[in-house]
């Protein structure tokens, strides 16, 4: 089956990378995985399946200076009296890569060259973030975002994986716990209060 | 090195006074970790074989202890589960074996630990191989005496007969631990291996012929005594044989024992068990003075009418004579006991000894203490003095045929025979001490060790120790044994039958096993036929007799 790809990145760094969906509202959801596939095989350097964890989202102007403006009207009646300002919002997200596929598998580190500006951007299938998720060390980075609380982002991202991890839920969730809990050194507190959110 | 499995954790620290800590591996439960296993350290240039002797809880923050997982709460328990919160299992290396670089091969002889494994070093459970490595193996050497399997193993941990006859031993543990059960199992090594020659002061009965069995239950069952197993290298010596006969025993002799053959000094151990005042063992050996050999006789025969005139002859106290009088007159009613005998009774067992032949001395329903250590006394002092003898006419001569057969003399409620006070006094304390310039070796059974002297219990070369409570005899037990810390929480976690620590000259080092079982396998084991086999056996030898 050919896989649609859900967005496009449009800006990208070491660390992140910025998307933007195709549809208005229809990002991947906060603390799920997303892959960029190289552009294009045949350039040298065109990089490897990247992975990103979406950790940022956000709707907005497509023009950079103006502001969505409040009408005071249900969205339902917005978007029959007033289609085209949904025309001018757009909807993106950012994401921090946590790994990349290359021939001999899934690394948990920081691919060499980030994502290259318009790459398409697709949701991890059941089976690749259950392949993905199998080592834990990818989590310890996510404790290094600053700009959403770091707890929320992991109680998210785990609690998005566990549908992979159906037949094995609660080993899949000791592994992850048994790794935070070794991130997470002296605060016992903290652990609990995460697992405890975490379990289903 | 072949790769080992088992792996039970990693060292994390540790020292040679203290022992090693191990961290144990996140997926052993700490439950399934005994004190008293035997275990195997893989250090770099050495495998340390070692016991473990406690396990502890550890948590790496105490915020857990303020707030433990809920009982519901399992996710946590199962992720703090050997992170946060681990078991640190403490080894005590007790033999070390060279690992010879890049190769299989490993020097063969253990080593007493001088130094400790590198950090990290793997911990194992021991193999089979282990355990023949360092205890030997029956098929090896006569020897070698299955005694037992380490706790959790299948594999038997050997005795080393010719080393435990060196010197005298001991089994020690509470009342129902398995002492008799034990003792009858190095017997029967010691009488199979013919090692040494027995002579067993059996107040229980519980040696020769069918002793009891606890199961537990209200039925009660019967195991073999040494004569059943041995047959006629084994003889069975009665003070009673009217109860022997009433138990169906069939014993081979009567002991009687004349009052001429009674010395002072076997009456002096008994002080406590009559409580004699010093003035009265002052007046025995004044009528000895005059009597010699016929003391006990004319006390007894004069003590009733005639005391003040016998005090008046040997010119002693009345009160003191008249008090020893008291005392003594209970010999009257032991049966065994008469004025004069036809027969030496000492002759007669060293004739058994001589022709290597081991006796077991019922004591019927002559049971009582007194009893006990009267004739013991008597029999061995006097044994001891023929042995003295012949091994200095063994050194005289230094001719082989003269060298005397070890002989180990086996009693059971040793602490009223080796007491600090006793201990001066009898044949027994001698025994203990002289170690075996003599040929003559003690195999003492008690159940509390502390009564027994400091200083004999240090001479004391193997240690078979079932579970002991009392702190007292726990100390007792462990006196000179170097660093036994970790030995303590050791014993004091025992089962409560058939596991001892046997520690000391006979084992390469210590060790907790589960005791061989004393049944059917065992008889046979030990050469006994049942009488179908006997019969087949008696055919087939009379087949190839005559074709
Ligand atoms: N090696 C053994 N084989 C079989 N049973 C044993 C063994 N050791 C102990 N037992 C059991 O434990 C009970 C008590 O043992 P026993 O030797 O009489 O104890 P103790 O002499 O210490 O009082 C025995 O009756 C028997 O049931
Ligand atoms: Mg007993």
């Amino acid at each position: 089956m050919k896989e649609t790809h859900i967005a496009e990145v449009i800006e990208s760094n070491t660390t992140e990378m910025i998307a933007q969906c195709r549809d208005l509202h229809c990002s991947p959801p906060f603390g799920s995985f997303v892959k960029v596939k190289p552009t294009s095989t045949s350039v040298e350097g065109a990089g490897f399946l990247i992975y990103g964890l979406v950790f940022n989202v956000m709707t907005n102007s497509i023009e950079p200076n103006r502001r969505a403006v409040a009408y005071g009207k249900t969205e339902e009646e917005l978007r029959n009296e007033q289609p085209q300002i949904f025309e001018l919002l757009k909807t993106e997200f950012q994401a921090h890569l946590v790994g990349y596929q290359d021939q001999t598998g899934i690394k948990q580190i920081l691919p060499s060259q980030p994502p290259r500006i318009h790459s398409f951007v697709y949701t991890c299938s059941l089976e690749e973030v259950r392949e993905f998720t199998r080592q834990s060390d990818y989590l310890h980075t996510l404790f290094t975002i600053s700009r959403v609380p770091p707890d929320e982002l992991i109680i998210a991202t785990i609690r998005n994986s566990l549908e992979a991890h159906a037949e094995d839920a609660h080993q899949y969730l000791i592994q992850v716990g048994k790794e935070l809990s070794r991130l997470l050194r002296e605060d016992y507190d903290r652990l609990s209060s995460i697992l405890r959110r975490i379990a289903p | 090195m072949d790769h080992r499995s088992g792996e039970l954790g990693i060292i994390t620290r540790g020292s040679l006074l203290e022992g090693m800590e191990m961290k144990l591996n996140p997926n052993r439960s700490v439950e399934d970790i005994k004190a008293g296993k035997f275990v195997v350290i893989e250090g770099e240039k050495h495998l340390f074989f070692s016991m473990i002797t406690d396990v502890r809880l550890e948590v790496t923050n105490p915020q857990i202890l303020t707030h433990p997982p809920s009982r519901e709460n399992t996710l946590l328990r199962q992720v703090l589960s050997g992170t946060s919160t681990y078991a640190t299992v403490i080894l005590r290396p007790m033999l070390a074996l060279e690992r010879v670089e890049n190769s299989h091969l490993i020097n063969p002889t253990p080593q007493p630990v001088k130094t400790i494994p590198t950090h990290f070093a793997l911990v194992y459970e021991a193999d089979e191989e282990d355990v023949s490595r360092i205890f030997g193996r029956e098929a090896l050497d006569r020897k070698y005496f299955n005694i037992g399997k380490p706790l959790d193993m299948d594999t038997p941990v050997c005795l080393n007969l010719d080393r435990f006859v060196e010197r005298s031993n001991g089994i020690f543990g509470k009342t129902g631990t398995g002492k008799t059960f034990l003792t009858r199992l190095v017997l029967s090594g010691l009488i199979k291996n013919e090692k040494a020659v027995n002579i067993i002061f059996d107040t229980h009965n519980e040696y020769g012929w069918g002793a009891m069995k606890e199961t537990g239950g209200n039925r009660q069952d019967f195991v073999k005594g040494l004569k059943q197993i041995f047959g006629n290298r084994v003889a069975i010596f009665t003070l009673d044989p009217d109860s022997s006969r009433r138990r169906k025993v069939q014993a081979d002799h009567e002991v009687l024992i004349g009052y001429d053959q009674i010395a002072v000094e076997d009456v002096i151990p008994l002080q406590d068990e009559l409580s004699l005042h010093p003035t009265a063992m002052e007046a025995a050996y004044s009528i000895w003075a005059r009597y010699k050999n016929d003391w006990l006789d004319t006390l007894l025969e004069r003590g009733e009418e005639d005391i003040q005139a016998l005090a008046d002859e040997l010119r002693t106290h009345p009160e003191s004579l008249a008090a020893l009088y008291r005392k003594l007159r209970r010999f009257r009613a032991f049966k065994f006991l008469i004025p004069k005998t036809s027969e030496d009774i000492i002759q007669k067992i060293m004739e058994y000894i001589d022709k290597g032949i081991h006796i077991v001395l019922e004591f019927g329903k002559e049971s009582s203490m007194l009893c006990y250590l009267l004739v013991a006394n008597i029999i061995t002092r006097r044994i001891h003095e023929l042995y003295v003898k012949r091994t200095e006419e063994y050194l005289a001569t230094q001719n082989p045929a003269n060298r005397p057969k070890q002989l180990v003399i086996t009693i059971e409620e040793a602490h009223k025979f080796l007491n600090p006070r006793a201990s001066k006094q009898t044949i027994f304390g001698t025994i203990a001490r002289e170690l075996r310039k003599y040929y003559v070796s003690l195999l003492v059974v008690d159940q509390r060790p502390s009564g027994i002297d400091d200083e004999i219990l240090s001479q004391i070369g193997t240690k078979i120790i079932a579970l002991l409570d009392d702190e007292k005899d726990i100390q007792a037990v462990l006196t000179g044994v170097s660093n036994p810390t970790g030995l303590r929480s050791v014993l004091a976690s025992l089962d409560s039958k058939q596991q001892a620590l046997i520690l000391g000259h006979a084992v390469p080092m210590p060790i907790v096993i589960r005791s061989r079982d004393y049944d059917e396998q065992f008889y046979k084991d030990m050469g006994f036929l049942t009488e179908k086999e006997r019969e087949e056996k008696v055919a087939a030898d009379i087949e190839a007799l005559f074709g």
